[in-house]
């Protein structure tokens, strides 16, 4: 008598994705080789690979930001609206004087404070998250307007600060750096402590975890506040890099940024959204996009590809997937 | 066999006549040599049955015998192996074609009964049928209704038909997704497969879906009925087939067998269900205590547990009894009264609280409440608690992994592989799963809520026999559920709820009829 075969999935487990579950490199590399010798002169130059890896590091760190929620099965919608708030913080406290430091401080703060505004709206008030943060966006929209008057923030912004945005070390972008901390603090988080585990067994059934004696109020709760602060932090280094600041800078990031996060999930760990998956969707997108306009593509391919790529690549997942279920 | 065999409210009594005259009647319903492998794994092997129309033919089997893989070939879900043959009332099935079952007359109730909830019956019984519709494409919702209505006349239901289903009972929406297999407005059907229809039934709800069944049979319809609960083979059957490890055992006429031979020939095995001695556990403190306890039925509930005890609540659907479980284990919150656990006093509503406290729950449903989807097995077993797998501050997969296969050996979960998706497993492996992670916290007292629901007997006897052995080390169980022979199987004392109250007590040894007199009787009482 074995289970396995009455449910009739017998040999072929979900487990065993096997190159599906590394497609994402795979395709990469791929990508690599085909545009490094169709574009031998502008292609695998370090400049290329430079501007890549620093035009993505924002969107990664938002996407980043909307990897925990939807692992806890919520979703945060005004990550992007976040990242705007916050970044418009930054920049229009130094223009008023204060220290950057300081200004970015409170910057983060920001972050959180939206992430518990978030969090007591759905656990406290029993909001769905969709609709709650859909609204906190828009609130956010009127904050982000109130504080730039509907002017971009070009003065008074440190020097130190737009260094700290621009710089490279040894060679590797800033930007690159601060993703890469934070990439792998999120990493150990998500995989290696109990927090992360508890956030995706919220997410695969929150009433049975419930009932098993996990926090799930709590839980989400996390989940919010670190998305806000990932977020301000996404906005904090945004506008290191753009040295202003302004109202339209947020909201662009969303999409993107859920696409990426989609796409990841059929990545390294498929069925999950997770951080190294989250991190090869971004910049297997970026390498195709950048590939195409070296080529000579039109400035719409950008979205073009990202589009064609999150929906290919999701129905491709759910098909290997129903496939070793059937 | 004719239908005047079926009058009225017994189950007709099947005679050697089905066996003897099935070669001069056309079966509705005629299986022979089905066999079906999968990724060279044999799992079914030369399946023959037939089912006559009128009759109620019982398919029986332990999880993984091929039931379900039988029913789905049917169903047109899988291919068989060449070499079958399927004849619905005279006619050959193209296996291969999905379409062709039900176009050949076979209709299918599952289990999980494919309603939409949140549609009412009109709605649900239209979306298998269609709608009835004037110009321009509007819904002539009268005769929706009265059709509606009619057809669940037809099974003896009365039923608001403009209520959303997810308000009814799971009788009535039983007798919905059976109304709508019937389809008053195609052809009435050979044959109507029900697939394990009673698994989540109390049983004074069975009762009514046993009269429809009868029905369906008088109307000269084959059911093909699967099952694992033996009060409703034995009542409603008149012959029975006997899976084991993909092999027919036996057809035979259900007078030829007894609960005891049934499930010997299921097992293959001598099982001695109900003369389990009772291990005679000390009685050390009281580990779980409730006092003055309301809920939305439950009134004034005072209960105490002792460890080395297992105590039962009984009661029929609505007595209370399916909500105890929940307010003991803070999945609701009680109006008033308070629980205690190993003398610390649970806010309301806080599992976690009653964890700290030394508490594991096993939750009814599995599927909402117990089990993580998308999560593996062994993730499903540890989830509770985290820290032994932590080195140096962070969690290892060995460790996990090591854990987790202890359990799943511990509890014969099969198959044993902690890295599958929970979802693969039958229900039978995933309710041990569940109780792998109950078990796993050392608890104190561990409450049950329908522990062995869905789950076949096979599985049901190790379950149990765990939880025997985990009480004679001194834990303390409470169990509610609305099987009277898992209570007198298991419990030292059983509480008795009728109208949110506690009426009666009773004290081992208790026969399962007594139980179940017990939950009836003081209806009538209680009403009187």
């Amino acid at each position: 008598m074995t289970t396995d075969i009455e449910s009739g999935r017998g040999k072929r487990p979900r487990r065993s994705f096997g190159l599906a579950r590394y497609s994402g490199l795979y395709i990469w590399a791929l990508l690599i080789a085909l545009f490094a010798v169709w574009l031998p002169d502008t292609f695998p130059t370090t400049q290329t690979l430079r501007s890549v890896a620093d035009d993505q590091a924002v969107t990664c760190l938002v996407a980043l930001a909307l990897v925990v929620p939807i692992a806890a099965g919520i979703f945060d919608l005004s990550v992007a609206a976040q990242l705007g708030f916050s970044l418009v913080i930054a920049v229009y406290l130094q223009s008023q004087g204060i220290h950057p430091v300081i200004s970015v401080l409170v910057a983060l703060a920001s972050g959180l404070l939206v992430g518990v505004l978030n969090a007591i709206v759905v656990v406290k008030l029993s909001v769905d998250s969709f609709i709650a943060t859909l609204g906190m966006s828009s609130i956010l929209a009127a904050g982000v307007y109130t504080v730039t008057d509907g002017q971009p923030i070009v003065n008074g912004i440190s020097e130190g600060f737009t260094q700290a945005g621009r710089g490279t070390l040894l060679g590797v972008p800033l930007t690159v750096v601060y993703l890469a901390v934070v990439a792998a603090v999120l990493w150990y988080v998500m995989e290696y402590t109990p927090l992360g585990r508890h956030f995706y067994a919220t997410g695969g059934n929150p009433q049975a975890a419930r009932l098993t004696g996990l926090r799930v109020d709590r839980i989400t709760a996390y989940a919010f506040i670190l998305s806000g602060l990932l977020a301000s932090i996404a906005g904090v280094v945004l506008a290191a890099k753009l040295g202003s600041g302004s109202h339209l800078a947020g909201p662009p990031y969303l999409l993107p940024a859920f696409s990426a996060a989609f796409l990841g999930a059929t990545q390294i760990k498929p069925g999950r959204v997770n951080v190294l998956g989250t991190l090869v969707a971004v910049y297997l997108l970026a390498t195709g996009v950048k590939g195409l306009q070296l080529a000579g593509a039109p400035p719409e391919i950008n979205d073009l590809f990202n589009g064609v790529a999150l929906i290919a690549a999701v129905a491709l997942a759910a098909r290997s997937a129903r496939r070793a279920r059937s | 066999m004719s239908d005047s065999q079926h009058p009225g409210a017994e189950a007709a009594v099947p005679t050697a006549a089905s066996a003897g005259v099935a070669s001069s009647v056309v079966p509705a319903l005629d299986v022979v040599g089905l066999s079906k492998t999968f990724d060279g794994t044999q799992v079914l092997t030369d399946i023959r049955f037939d089912v006559l129309p009128g009759e109620v033919h019982a398919l029986v089997g332990e999880n993984g015998s091929g039931k379900s893989t039988t029913v789905k070939i049917l169903a047109g879900v899988y291919d068989p192996d060449d070499g079958g043959a399927v004849t619905v009332a005279g006619t050959a099935l193209d296996l291969s074609d999905p379409s062709a079952s039900d176009a050949a007359g076979l209709r299918f109730v599952h289990q999980d009964l494919g309603l939409v909830a949140a549609l009412d019956a009109r709605d649900n019984l239209a979306l298998g049928q269609g709608y009835d519709t004037g110009w321009p494409w509007r819904i002539r919702w009268r005769s929706e209704g009265a059709a509606a209505r009619e057809a669940l006349d037809r099974l003896g239901y009365d039923i608001d038909v403009t209520q959303p289903v997810s308000t009814l009972s799971i009788s009535e929406r039983t007798a919905i997704a059976i109304a709508r297999a019937l389809s008053p407005r195609r052809e009435t059907p050979a044959v109507v497969v029900l697939d394990e229809p009673t698994a989540n039934l109390p049983e004074s709800e069975v009762r009514r879906l046993a009269a429809s069944i009868r029905r369906l049979s008088a109307a000269g319809i084959g059911v093909l009925f699967i099952s694992h609960h033996f009060e409703e083979v034995f009542d409603l059957a008149d012959r029975v087939t006997v899976l084991r490890d993909g092999k027919v055992v036996t057809t035979r006429p259900v007078a030829e067998l007894d609960h005891g031979s049934l499930v010997e020939l299921m097992t293959g095995r001598t099982l001695d269900v109900d003369h389990v001695a009772q291990p005679q556990s000390e009685l050390r403190d009281v580990v779980l205590a409730t006092s003055g306890l309301n809920g939305a039925v439950v009134r004034d509930l005072d209960l105490t547990v002792a460890g080395g005890e297992v105590v039962g609540v009984a009661g029929i659907t609505g007595s209370g009894r399916e909500e105890v479980a929940r307010l003991v284990a803070g999945d609701l919150s009680p109006e008033s009264g308070e629980v205690v656990v190993a003398g610390r006093r649970i806010a309301a509503g806080r599992p976690d609280l009653c964890k700290a406290a030394g508490m594991s729950y096993v939750p009814a449903e599995r599927k909402t409440n117990g089990i993580v989807t998308g999560h593996s097995v062994a993730e499903n077993v540890v989830i509770a608690d985290l820290r032994p797998l932590r080195r140096r501050g962070a969690l290892r997969a060995r460790l996990q992994r090591r854990d987790a296969d202890a359990w799943i050996e511990r509890l014969d979960v099969r198959p044993r592989d902690g890295g599958l998706p929970i979802e693969s497993l039958s229900g039978g492996n995933q309710q041990k799963v569940v109780l792998a992670r109950a078990l796993r916290l050392s608890p104190t007292v561990l409450v049950l809520d329908e522990p062995t629901q869905g789950v076949d007997v096979g599985a049901q006897a190790q379950i149990r026999s765990h939880i025997r052995a985990a009480v004679a080390e001194g834990l303390g169980v409470l169990v509610c559920s609305s099987s009277s022979e898992e209570l007198a199987e298991m419990c030292d004392r059983v509480v008795v709820m009728v109208g949110g109250r506690r009426v009666r007590d009773m004290v081992a040894p208790m026969e399962v009829d007594e139980i179940t007199a017990a939950t009836l009787q003081s209806v009538a009482e209680g009403t009187a």
